[in-house]
């Protein structure tokens, strides 16, 4: 980031980032999603530079537009909406901004979560877990704080620093695509490795041959597993996964609908005895 | 044991404390292990429920309320599943009930989404008028219809259902128990794919299979996994040009 002076926060714009950080998305709906979290936020900031009542309520107005992104990432959008409002900013421009950005906001956001961090996190403690260790929950509360409490200040805080320079510094680089792609390599990999390891599931089957060695007959007890492992290790998680995944792509099916689908799978899987 | 009014109110308030507060400042107390272990401590197990809750995340990978997309309440899953656990002694039955709890829970939530809209109308109301003290009302209000829609059921599940899981409990033949099993161990299966499904997988499938070789052929644990998971990303970039911003 080149632009690194650091600007002195506003009481108001202080405010703003608390009621940001605390409340964002309590009133979170269908309609206009985080729409009032923003304008309830950004609204000290309102108060501060409208001239005249009319003004004001044309400025919160404004901000009760439909709103939606990642909540600790697009902290970056409200800094910049809320510095840019106290420089007397345009309001389309400052609509623009927020329009703009809350789409790859969200993308780098979810991914950064959703796909990256909370996999790596959650599987870690509820290893712990498995074993009864508290251990597992105060990683989880710390992981919470840092999304919740610490990356939500951060982001507001460098998008006020920045200003209407957030969306150069985004669009100019590249950088939002560079992040979700690095993201995305990363969280592909991890999956990679946690189908085989999280879908511990193995078939139960065996077979029992008759083989006659030298003029003797033996029993000869072929466990289905052994054979499949020489194949390809893991071979049922894949395929259960491969197998969803088609469901969803291949069939467009919901994800209630495969939910079920392999609920049956589990029911007629475990009563012939394969699982 | 048998949960008390009393423990009920409580772990009623524990899921409305949970969903709001993951709205906002977003510090994921609706996590599975959280959600569980805090109830465990209430009904006097933790262990019961840390051991519902990392089943619950294993099912949970992959599922995330995208663009306020609904998925199954892994949350309220946790608390009932690990009230039950423990009430019955039994880490599975509490699992089954989560596990459904979960599912039946989806419909609330979207009661809860659709409800909070009349919060907003009314604050366009107010603001039309200048009312800026009644919009802030309308915005923290905002938070009822999402905690109702937890605390509610939670309440009357753990009061009234004690009877019924009971029943259940004596009703449940083996077959059921072990489809419930393995319903447990695939579910899994579902968050990878719907992982997979975000994510311009066909075009990072080598990533996938490096991923699977380490764990499969290499036995890398998870945390080793993530490192060189993030090396080769890092890798990729520099590699692919302009090192300048990776």
């Amino acid at each position: 980031m080149p632009n690194n002076d650091r600007k002195k926060m506003t009481k108001e714009a202080r405010k703003a980032m608390w009621r940001y950080v605390w409340t964002f998305q309590w009133s979170w709906n269908y309609e206009r999603m985080q729409a009032l979290g923003f304008a309830w936020s950004i609204f000290p900031i309102l108060e501060k530079v409208a001239k005249t009542k009319d003004d004001l309520i044309a400025a919160v107005q404004r901000h009760l537009n439909f709103f939606n992104t990642h909540p600790p990432v697009g902290g970056a959008i409200i800094g910049a909406a809320a510095a840019m409002e106290e420089e007397g900013a345009d309001g389309d421009a400052i609509d623009s901004l927020k329009v703009g950005l809350m789409g790859p906001f969200a993308g780098i956001g979810d991914t950064a979560q959703a796909i990256l961090t909370r996999p790596i996190v959650a599987v870690f403690a509820a290893s712990l877990a498995m074993e009864g260790s508290m251990a597992a929950f105060w990683i989880m509360i710390l992981f919470g704080l840092f999304w919740g409490i610490f990356a939500k200040i951060a982001l507001f805080k460098l998008g006020y620093n920045q200003g209407i320079n957030i969306v150069s510094q985004v669009s100019g680089g590249g950088l939002v695509d560079r992040i979700t792609e690095l993201a995305t390599i990363a969280g592909v990999t991890i999956i990679g490795g946690f189908i085989p390891s999280i879908l511990g599931v193995s078939t139960a089957w065996e077979f029992t041959q008759t083989v006659e060695i030298n003029g003797e007959l033996t029993e000869n007890v072929v466990k289905v597993q052994e054979v499949l492992d020489q194949i390809l290790p893991y071979m049922i998680p894949v395929a259960l996964v491969g197998f969803a995944y088609w469901l969803l792509k291949g069939r467009k099916w919901k994800p209630l609908q495969v939910l079920l689908a392999l609920v049956v799978v589990a029911f007629v899987g475990s009563a012939i005895g394969f699982f | 044991m048998e949960i008390s009014i009393g423990v009920a109110l409580l772990l009623a308030a524990w899921a409305y404390i949970g969903i709001v507060t993951n709205l906002a400042p977003g510090w994921m107390w609706h996590e599975p292990i959280i959600a569980g272990a805090v109830t465990g401590l209430i009904v006097g197990d933790a262990t019961v429920g840390l051991q519902v809750g990392a089943s619950l995340t294993l099912m949970s990978l992959g599922m995330h309320t995208y663009g306020g997309t609904t998925i199954p309440d892994f949350q309220v899953g946790a608390i009932l599943g690990t009230a039950f656990g423990v009430v019955t002694e039994s880490v599975e039955t509490g699992l089954t009930i989560g596990i459904a709890a979960a599912m039946l829970m989806i419909q609330l939530d979207v009661l809860g989404r659709a409800l909070n809209t009349g919060f907003i109308h009314a604050a366009d109301k107010y603001v039309e008028k200048g009312n800026f003290k009644k919009m802030t009302l309308m915005h923290l209000l905002g938070n009822l219809p999402w905690g109702v829609t937890r605390f509610v059921p939670v309440f009357l599940a753990l009061w009234l259902g004690e009877g019924a899981v009971t029943a259940f409990m004596e009703w449940m033949p083996e077959w059921f128990m072990a489809g419930m099993r393995t319903t447990g161990a695939i579910l899994p299966a579902l968050g990878f794919a719907l992982l997979l499904g975000q994510l311009p997988v066909k075009k990072y499938l080598p990533f996938l299979a490096i991923g699977f070789v380490l764990f499969a052929y290499l036995g890398v644990p998870v945390i080793g996994i993530s490192i060189a998971a993030v090396a080769v990303a890092f890798l990729f970039m520099q590699l692919k040009g302009g090192t300048e911003n990776a």
